[in-house]
């Protein structure tokens, strides 16, 4: 079986945000539940000044410390293709996974809503879950974190698992352009302007996701946490980098 | 009835109004507006206050078990007025802590069922739940064990053994909750559980001392002699090194945290200067160790209360600025979040605070009414 | 064991609700809910395939080919379409958001009449919902009367974003039929004429250009935000994922604007000019391309003796300079470029004179290159000549239709409409008194703006004063100037005397002053038609095919007209009778891909809705070496006389790009009289400073931004909570202030502050960033809106229209949007 994986390459990557909204309206997540976001970073003093920006899905890491952490399972590694998810009727809610990612990418939705008025009293759920709204996909496999959540559990990137999963057998390079695959690529492959993002499987020797680790050098995010991340960037210095992290606003200018 | 069973009536009933009303309160917010009334976010801060005061009451209890069992094993007769008071006040703070969690989780329900029947042997969480069903076990077995008034402590040595070492482990595990996350320097250090242990017992101290002197309604003349031995003799002591202990672990932390310039120790920086960490160690520990130290003052029952008091809230504080504190430093959210989160309670979560406090009281006071903690003899 | 009965009667239960819910049904009461709390949510039944539909997305102009995915009668995704020229399978970040549009919950649900008589921002319109039949005859009844009593001229019809011929292409046969100046009046004035009117005076195309960027090798982008809103913003970041991660060579990108936005962090190199002088740095950078010998001689031309006799400071004899494609050169040289150094400009843009020379060597010695520009140049008093300037750059290298140049578009091949409009003209419509009115918005009058091609602007503010005349009746589609217009509060006026008609599907401004809801369909819901924005040159025609039968009560706008024309009296009546409705439209249309199939093979209606999309390859003409080319079927081979280039591609005076613009010179004396321009020097680009009103000392400038989805983005949850993140605007828009701004005026950052003009002041929240100039404020224009939905009612800040001064271009007739200089202070 497969272990998928992500490239983002930052040199041709926008910071149009193409990835976050198809992956909201995809995935039918909340406003302010970026499973996928793009993070602005900027730096200088005018007249010259860099801003930088950086993609970030869930890395769905080899060693996923949020997995090791969960008292209950419910966030678990797949074998089947390395996607990190949540059985959200073995999730409790007591949101450890989230102290324990490093990479910030999972979320608790049962606070108070980013936008008002909340949109989940606009759009109520009859079917005790966070909301309902019209526009909802199809897709609901709660014991893989697919569909919407119920209350009290937390939800994060599934690689768009309900898509993926269901590529045909033997498909190495999940690819938006090639016709009879376009819809088992996760939505911010899919959307993305600049094709900036690749999808492929990491265990395959001649995929083109690892021909590209390869031949632009393929950085994983915070590599020294031991996470191992299943997903790369690819940057040659273009406006998209891989951030220092560190806060990088002077304090007399925060 | 006498004069201080009177209290305790009325100290029970005091808190189990408390118990209504304040019970009432967080489950009308809670139950209107869910988690949106924590000012917990997705920023960053994951964890707020109720976490704190969980942690704050479940290493206070583990405290006072440790100083229980020890007192067992090591004590001999001086130590025996405090031992039955300290095993009871360890389940009354678990108690409290324990409804504030159950209030916090997502599914609480479903975490007594699903963490038992995970097998998650990678997770700390999981070690610290199981041990701690274990342990509440213990303390009520070998509570009953000491219904006798005439109990004698060598033939609790095997089961104070057991609580000394259940209490440990656990407080171990709640350190390495945090500890174990390399990439929160804030947190990350090997000696986290070591440092919690003593911080454990630092608490323990502190609520021996308070608790004992609430039970006798602060009249020191009220407390058996054996009881006024043991707190004029070994316990200034004590409480005075262990204060000093933990002292030295915060103090460490901060010189390093200070020094480092790795990402998240910044939090120091900020956190140096706040009026809550000044407060917590000059008010909180270093006023409580001279009061402590000084023979005028150590043997003082106003001093020992007021000293407890004092490093009960110093230790709160700690506990509040160590778990929020690592958390203040966003992961990946870009301009998204500020470069220092701020948290502040929400008035629920302060409730959540108040209802653990009285809970725990009201459990006490129970004990107290109904078991005679300390006043066998 | 009670237990466990219990729990497994409870996950049946939830089984068969979860089955329920999805199917749309009712679902079970809430007051079972609390009981299932900690029950296990399980997933509903497997749905059936998803059904997939054509449509084009409506957020933006860019018209991005859209697959529409719905099941079970719900739409619930949006992905660009594979085989789409624009969207080739991709969207931008506004595109996935159309399927909320559609669900809006602050939607009307059926045409409505007001019955509150009073009008104002808190007057609440107290609608009640009406018929069809009665709404459509109470407009059909005060359309007859108005031409009974010859005042015809009283009606207005305003448009914003029109389609095709099946929606605005209705309503130039509707004015010219019921006979009134004003249908339909344009917001083009409003959008970015600027642009539209220095290519007219250049090179006779009165238009946005087409773009070869894929085969450019540098791209110098004045004001443009050409990674935010630039259209077909979805194409422009295929785009750039290859000029600057595939192509080889890397295109090389020089942005320039008043603040640091993705594209200039994305180019080369990033150059923030002072607002309103981008003018400046492209006469110096024409200067250097002269002075170094940089222009291409094969397009523009050389002195005869091969000697470049340009020296800054010195004037040339135009007879020593021989013209090829280039009019008036050495004259331009002469009275103006001479002396545009780039020291020169240096001190008017505040810019480094290094990076001005750095930037005209690359752009003069890199080959094709591309100069383009929006309304950041010409959204000021002196926006045709910055625009011409920064045009005659594309002259001067020769990229003018040439490959990796830019070009205009081609229109599609339709059919012709089942009647022909000129047989149903009654003597009103031809001769009637409404023929001696000028357009109420004064376009095309000596008194108002003779060149312009529309004001829309001026419309509010000419009614209110009656000059020429006070309107009786207003219809709105797709438009909101009440709101979008400078200084809308003088529109409030204008509006609460008028009788208003609006036509979009959700409240807003428009609506709380309006005495008619005739609600339009989403465009999930429309089968309408859509000829593409300018594009890659080639023709292309798209179409709109409904996902779900409506929603509501709502009817297509071009049905509306056509059903208010069937109820004009005399022959317009039979007119629209004849018309049938818009699909008898759409599938006239369609019958001109019969004979011209395109690309893909959409040759009827049918396969037209299927692909959702016409077009045909190539585009005809190409500019080689400075001869002209065209398609002949195989390559661009058959070489054009100058008179064809004349008649198809430079549309001047001369056929060829004007620098000294013989359009602007016919007018020369009312130029003169209305700008004080010298006569001598107005047909040419040149500096002129820019006249800033406001009274303030910071320049306001507010761009669109990616997610600004072109009319709901502001209700739209998702697209307010990623709409600034450069700042980190989450749930509101931040003001951008530079730190240094910030602190002498003792604004802390966060700090709530108010933009005051001299014609209104607004409320915000400042943020520090030191990617603006100290000199301006920016923030992208969004929210403030006083109606609009829910979720934008009241957000922060308030809206930049009310701070900014109904300025425009006297020449273009651009309102201009990003010239106002205002105050800022803590609120």
């Amino acid at each position: 079986m497969a272990k998928w994986g992500m490239v983002i390459d930052l040199d041709k990557c926008t910071g149009c945000q193409a990835c976050t909204t198809a992956c909201t309206m995809e995935n039918n997540r909340l406003p302010g539940e970026n499973w996928q976001d793009v993070l602005f970073y900027t730096e200088g003093t005018y007249p010259n000044v860099s801003m930088k920006w950086f993609p970030r899905p869930c890395m769905h890491c080899e060693h996923p410390s949020c997995v090791s952490v969960c008292p209950t399972k419910a966030t678990y590694k797949d074998p089947n293709g390395g996607f990190v998810l949540v059985d959200w009727n073995k999730c409790i809610g007591c949101k450890y996974c989230q102290v324990a990612c490093p990479y910030g990418v999972r979320f608790y939705m049962d606070e108070r809503a980013v936008i008002q008025p909340d949109i989940r009293t606009v759009f109520p759920s009859n079917n005790d879950r966070l909301w309902d709204p019209p526009y909802k996909g199809p897709q609901d496999d709660p014991s893989r974190g697919i569909g919407i959540q119920p209350h009290g559990v937390v939800s994060k990137c599934t690689f768009c698992y309900h898509k993926v999963s269901k590529a045909p057998a033997g498909a190495v390079d999940l690819d938006e352009d090639i016709r009879e695959l376009k819809e088992h690529v996760p939505a911010c492959v899919r959307v993305c302007p600049p094709k900036a993002r690749f999808f492929g499987d990491l265990d395959h020797p001649d995929s083109y996701v690892n021909k590209l680790i390869a031949d632009k050098r393929g950085v994983r995010l915070k590599d020294e946490t031991g996470n191992k991340p299943q997903v790369y960037y690819l940057s040659g210095g273009a406006a998209a980098a891989v951030p220092a992290l560190r806060s990088m606003t002077d304090s007399d200018k925060s | 009835m006498t004069k201080t069973t009177t209290k305790e009536i009325g100290t029970l009933i005091l808190a189990l109004i408390g118990v209504g009303i304040v019970g009432y309160l967080v489950m009308q917010t809670l139950g209107g507006q869910g988690h949106a009334a924590f000012n917990t976010t997705n920023l960053g801060v994951h964890w707020g206050l109720p976490i704190v005061v969980y942690d704050y009451f479940l290493l206070t209890s583990t405290g006072l078990a440790m100083i229980a069992a020890l007192a067992i094993l090591f004590g001999s007769e001086t130590f025996r007025p405090i031992v039955k008071r300290a095993a009871w006040l360890a389940l009354a703070g678990l108690a409290g802590g324990v409804v504030v969690l159950m209030l916090e989780l997502g599914h609480p329900l479903r975490a007594l069922v699903a963490i038992p029947t995970s097998f998650a042997f990678e997770s700390p969480l999981y070690w610290k739940a199981m041990t701690i069903g274990v342990y509440v076990l213990a303390l009520l077995i070998l509570i009953a064990r000491m219904l006798k008034a005439d109990w004698d402590a060598k033939a609790l040595r095997g089961h104070a053994i057991l609580i000394l070492v259940l209490a440990m482990f656990i407080t171990a595990a709640a350190g390495v909750v945090y500890g174990s996350n390399s990439f929160r320097p804030f947190w990350a250090s090997g000696d986290i559980p070591v440092a919690f242990i003593f911080e454990s017992l630092l608490g323990g101290l502190a609520f021996i001392y308070f608790f004992t002197y609430l039970a006798y309604a602060f009249d020191a003349e009220a407390m058996p002699e054996g009881v006024k031995r043991l707190f004029n003799g070994a316990l200034p002591g004590l409480f005075a090194l262990a204060i000093f202990v933990h002292l030295l672990f915060v103090l460490a932390r901060m010189v390093n945290g200070l020094y480092g310039n790795v990402e998240g120790l910044q939090v120091w920086q900020h956190m140096v200067t706040s009026p809550l960490f000044l407060a917590e160690i000059f008010i909180g520990l270093l006023l409580p160790l001279i009061l402590m130290l000084l023979a005028g003052t150590r043997t003082r029952p106003w001093a020992q209360a007021l000293a407890a008091l004092l490093v009960m809230n110093a230790l709160l504080i700690s506990r509040y600025e160590y778990i929020i504190g690592g958390q203040l430093v966003p992961m990946f959210k870009g301009t998204w979040a500020p470069d220092l989160l701020s948290y502040m309670p929400s008035t629920t979560e302060w409730l959540l605070l108040l209802l653990a406090i009285l809970v725990s009281n009201a459990i006490n006071a129970f004990g107290e009414l109904t078991l005679r903690l300390g006043r066998e003899r | 064991m009670e237990i466990l009965k219990t729990l497994l009667s409870r996950r049946r239960f939830l089984k068969a609700t979860g089955t329920a819910s999805a199917l749309g049904a009712a679902g079970i009461g809430s007051g079972l809910l609390p009981t299932l709390r900690e029950a296990e949510a399980v997933p509903a039944s497997g749905p059936s395939e998803p059904r997939i539909t054509k449509n084009i997305c409506h957020q933006c102009p860019a018209r991005c080919g859209i697959d529409v995915y719905t099941t079970n009668g719900r739409v619930h995704a949006i992905y660009g379409t594979s085989d789409h020229p624009i969207s080739n399978g991709k969207l931008c970040p506004k595109g996935p958001l159309g399927t909320y549009i559609l669900y809006d919950p602050d939607r009307y649900k059926g045409p409505m009449k007001r019955t509150n008589p009073k009008k104002g921002r808190d007057q609440e319109p107290g609608f009640v919902p009406i018929s069809w039949e009665e709404a459509l005859d109470t407009v059909a009844e005060r359309l007859n009367n108005l031409r009974d009593k010859g005042e015809s001229h009283r009606f207005a019809l305003v448009y914003g974003r029109g389609w095709g011929a099946s929606c605005a292409g209705l309503q130039g046969t509707f004015g010219k039929l019921y006979g009134s100046p004003n249908v339909a009046i344009g917001h083009s004035s409003m959008c970015s004429d600027g642009s539209i009117k220095s290519k007219q005076a250049t090179d006779g195309n009165g238009s946005y250009n087409a773009y070869d960027y894929a085969h450019s090798n540098m791209l110098l982008m004045f004001g443009v935000g050409y990674l935010e809103a630039f259209r077909p913003y979805n194409n422009n970041m295929q785009v750039w994922g290859y000029i600057r991660g595939v192509k080889v060579p890397k295109t090389r990108i020089t942005a320039i604007d008043v603040h640091m936005n993705t594209t200039l962090a994305g180019a080369d190199r990033a150059l923030l000019i002072k607002p309103g002088t981008d003018g400046a740095l492209a006469l110096a950078i024409a200067h250097v391309i002269l002075t170094e010998g940089l222009w291409e001689r094969s397009f523009v031309g050389d002195f005869y003796d091969g000697k470049n006799r340009f020296k800054a400071g010195q004037t040339v004899d135009p007879d020593d300079f021989e013209e090829k494609w280039v009019k008036g050169l050495a004259e331009w040289w002469n009275i103006e470029l001479k002396d545009r150094t780039p020291a020169w400009a240096a001190e008017i843009t505040s810019l480094n004179e290094r990076d001005i020379l750095a930037t005209a060597r690359e752009f003069g010695t890199t080959r094709p290159a591309i100069a383009l520009f929006e309304r950041g140049v010409h959204a000021h008093s002196n926006g045709i000549l910055n625009g011409m300037a920064v045009h005659s750059l594309n002259a001067l290298v020769g990229s003018m239709f040439a490959k990796g140049g830019l070009m205009y578009q081609m229109g599609p091949s339709y059919g012709d409409l089942p009647v022909n409009a000129d047989d149903y003209q009654d003597d009103y419509a031809k001769n009637g008194p409404w023929k001696d009115q000028p357009r109420i918005d004064l376009k095309g009058h000596e008194d108002g703006y003779l060149l312009a091609n529309n004001m829309l602007q001026e419309l509010g503010p000419n009614s209110l004063a009656g000059k020429p005349y006070k309107l009786d009746t207003v219809m709105f589609y797709l438009s909101n100037p009440i709101w979008t217009a400078p200084n809308g509060q003088v529109w409030e006026e204008a509006m609460a005397e008028l009788f208003v008609i609006d036509t979009s599907p959700f409240p807003g401004e428009t609506a709380m002053f309006a005495d008619l809801i005739l609600p339009d369909h989403t465009y999930l819901e429309r089968l309408q038609d859509a000829p593409t924005y300018p594009f890659q040159g080639w023709p292309m025609a798209q179409l709109r095919v409904p996902a779900i039968k409506p929603l509501y009560d709502t009817k297509y706008y071009g049905d509306v007209l056509i059903e208010i024309g069937k109820r004009i009296k005399g022959p317009m009546g039979e007119y629209y009778k004849a018309l049938g409705d818009t699909e008898n439209v759409l599938r006239h249309l369609a019958k001109g891909f019969e004979k011209d199939p395109g690309d893909n093979g959409v040759n009827s209606f049918e396969s037209w809705k299927e692909k959702g999309v016409w077009y045909k390859k190539p585009y005809h003409w190409q500019q080689r070496d400075g001869e002209f080319y065209e398609w002949d079927g195989e390559d661009y081979n058959r070489l054009m006389s100058e008179d064809e280039v004349k008649e198809k591609l430079f549309k001047t005076e001369s056929g060829k790009f004007e620098v000294r613009s013989s359009w602007l010179e016919s007018k020369a004396d009312w130029i003169a009289a209305k700008t004080g321009r010298d006569r001598s020097k107005l047909m040419f680009p040149h500096w002129e400073e820019p006249k800033h009103p406001g009274g303030g000392d910071l320049y306001l400038v507010t761009p669109k931004v990616a997610l600004h989805a072109e009319g709901r983005g502001a209700n739209t949850p998702v697209a307010i909570a990623n709409l600034q993140p450069t700042l980190g605007g989450r749930d509101q828009v931040y003001i951008e202030i530079n730190p240094v701004t910030a602190k002498t005026r003792g604004i802390g950052n966060g700090d709530r502050v108010r933009i005051t003009s001299e014609v209104g002041s607004i409320e915000g929240h400042a943020k520090y960033f030191e990617g603006v100039r100290p000199d301006t404020l920016v923030f992208p224009m969004e929210h403030g809106h006083w109606a609009w939905g829910r979720w934008a009612k009241g957000r922060m800040p308030g809206h930049c229209g009310e701070v900014t001064v109904n300025q425009s271009d006297r020449v273009t007739g651009q309102c201009s949007y990003y010239t106002t200089k205002v105050r800022i202070e803590r609120a």
